[in-house]
């Protein structure tokens, strides 16, 4: 057994009906807004979190690769209902939105406010605008194949330049102790983590380091490719979620 | 002061009532307010006492300041599980097939409101109090399972959320008549889901008693709290099973200005 919505009562609601409607829509997006940020932030914090919490983690070669891989993952999952069963072209933004508002809010009260972390030093990273053309493509091609190619694609490659803007600053070199460093590393050397030894704080590897400029484009491009294929896999994720049947027994 | 007509027709003005479909919606905002005010004053104690008595596990205060927090958790959690789960099974409506659809109507969106207090309290373990557990064990070596932010996000928050998810389940079951008859898949998902969230506790604290000076967050020991997660998104079945039979249900009522 399963939920069919009868097509013909799709005719617009007048009066009690329609503020009936309507109360329904606020119950539901005050409802919305509490679950994505508590599940989209905790499926976050604990894939690639390390990276979005410290300014020092923010490197050239794996930011860029693995935020949008896991970023895009409700976004798609979201989309698959919002879009497919309400034609809401919002479900990518939504979901970046509310995980964007959960970490700051933590940001500033559980790390700066509990534990005295500088607030620079905490700065959540920025997926909105990735999430904007995510949406948009889905709205206007009206494809998952166009969407995941194209939208993916974009998704990855937007994130470190819109977020060069919010972390540039902390990439300025500095010379400490007769060593080159940037100001990042600068703070987690002043500001002791407890749980960091070196050898997971300095997480970028030697060998790409030869690659100079090129690193950064690279890891973005990869991570294209990779938002690619883990877009319509999150899309057929949150189809298999959003199941509406009644079983007998489970 | 003198009393003017304008004063004496404001005064026996009637007072406005709540749509019938928004009856409990007093309920769901004195809960919403309940959950906040419990949660901020945990953050509020947590900043009061973590720092001075929550940094070594074996000194007396730690006992005195955190345990002792623990202990009335549990027995909060005690009374909370058996009080709501109790009163929502034994006040179980009998005769839902004499439902009336502006009854059923109003119980969706009573159901609703279970739902919204339950994604409230998974916003405050799945988002502010399990980030903020990072932020804890970067400034505290751990050295017992029940730290200063354990005590409240996994022995308090977890628990809690769950119990939520149970009310959600149980009103459903007990109170519209297609949840009764079978057990829906989303609601069932999205509930039972995250609750295995809680049971990962266990792998979690177990891995740390290997690397318990790493706090790497997206290590494999936490993992079993992002499967357990992803279950939210049955959250997308249940709406479109509440909207379809909102739809039939509306055909079946009278419009009213």
């Amino acid at each position: 057994m399963s939920a069919q919505i009868p097509i013909s009562t799709f005719k617009p609601y007048r009066g009690e009906k329609a503020r009936l409607a309507r109360a329904y829509d606020y119950l539901i997006l005050v409802l919305a807004l509490f679950l994505f940020i508590g599940s989209f932030h905790l499926h976050f914090a604990l894939t690639v979190g390390d990276w979005d919490f410290w300014v020092d983690w923010k490197d050239r070669q794996w930011w860029p690769l693995v935020t949008p891989l896991i970023g895009i993952t409700f976004p798609a999952a979201v989309q698959a209902v919002l879009w497919d069963k309400f034609r809401l072209p919002l479900g990518a933004t939504l979901c970046v939105a509310a995980l964007l508002l959960g970490t700051w809010v933590t940001r500033v009260f559980a790390y700066h406010y509990w534990n005295f972390f500088p607030i620079n030093m905490v700065l959540p990273a920025t997926m909105v605008p990735g999430a904007l053309v995510l949406d948009t493509l889905l709205m206007l091609t009206n494809s998952l194949t166009i969407t995941s190619i194209f939208g993916g694609g974009a998704f990855a490659l937007l994130f470190y330049p819109t977020n060069w803007p919010i972390f540039g600053m902390f990439h300025q070199a500095v010379d400490y102790h007769n060593s080159q460093l940037s100001v990042a590393d600068v703070f987690g050397f002043q500001y002791i983590r407890t749980g960091m030894p070196e050898y997971l704080r300095i997480i970028e590897r030697g060998t790409l380091r030869t690659y100079g400029q090129y690193a950064t484009p690279l890891s973005a491009f990869c991570s294209a490719l990779l938002c690619s294929l883990m877009y319509p896999l999150w899309w057929k994720i949150g189809k298999l979620f959003a199941d509406t049947r009644y079983l007998k027994r489970i | 002061m003198a009393t003017t007509t304008e004063h004496v027709s404001l005064s026996t003005e009637k007072p406005k009532s709540l749509p019938w479909y928004l009856l409990d919606l007093p309920k769901y905002l004195k809960g919403f307010g309940l959950l906040a005010v419990i949660y901020i004053s945990l953050r509020l104690y947590q900043g009061a006492f973590a720092i001075e008595h929550g940094l070594d596990s074996s000194e007396p205060a730690f006992e005195q300041y955190w345990m002792r927090l623990f202990y009335i958790e549990l027995a909060v959690l005690a009374a909370v599980v058996s009080g709501f789960w109790g009163y929502l099974w034994t006040t179980r409506d009998r005769n839902l097939d004499q439902l009336a659809p502006k009854e059923e109507i109003r119980r969706y969106f009573t159901l609703t409101m279970w739902i919204s207090i339950y994604t409230f309290a998974v916003y405050w373990a799945g988002s502010y109090f399990a980030e903020q557990d990072n932020s804890w064990h970067q400034v505290a070596i751990r050295d017992t399972p029940f730290t200063a932010n354990h005590i409240i996000e996994f022995y308090f928050n977890f628990p809690l959320y769950v119990i939520l998810g149970g009310c959600a389940w149980l009103y459903a079951r007990t109170r519209l008549p297609l949840y009764a008859k079978g057990i829906s898949l989303p609601l069932t998902l999205a509930v039972f889901g995250p609750f295995m969230i809680l049971v990962s506790v266990g792998f979690n604290e177990w891995g740390h008693t290997f690397w318990f000076r790493e706090e790497f967050f997206a290590a494999p020991i936490h993992w079993g709290f992002v499967i357990g997660v992803w279950f939210a998104l049955g959250v997308g079945g249940i709406l479109l099973q509440g909207v379809t039979r909102l739809i039939e249900l509306m055909e079946k009522i009278e419009d009213a200005e």
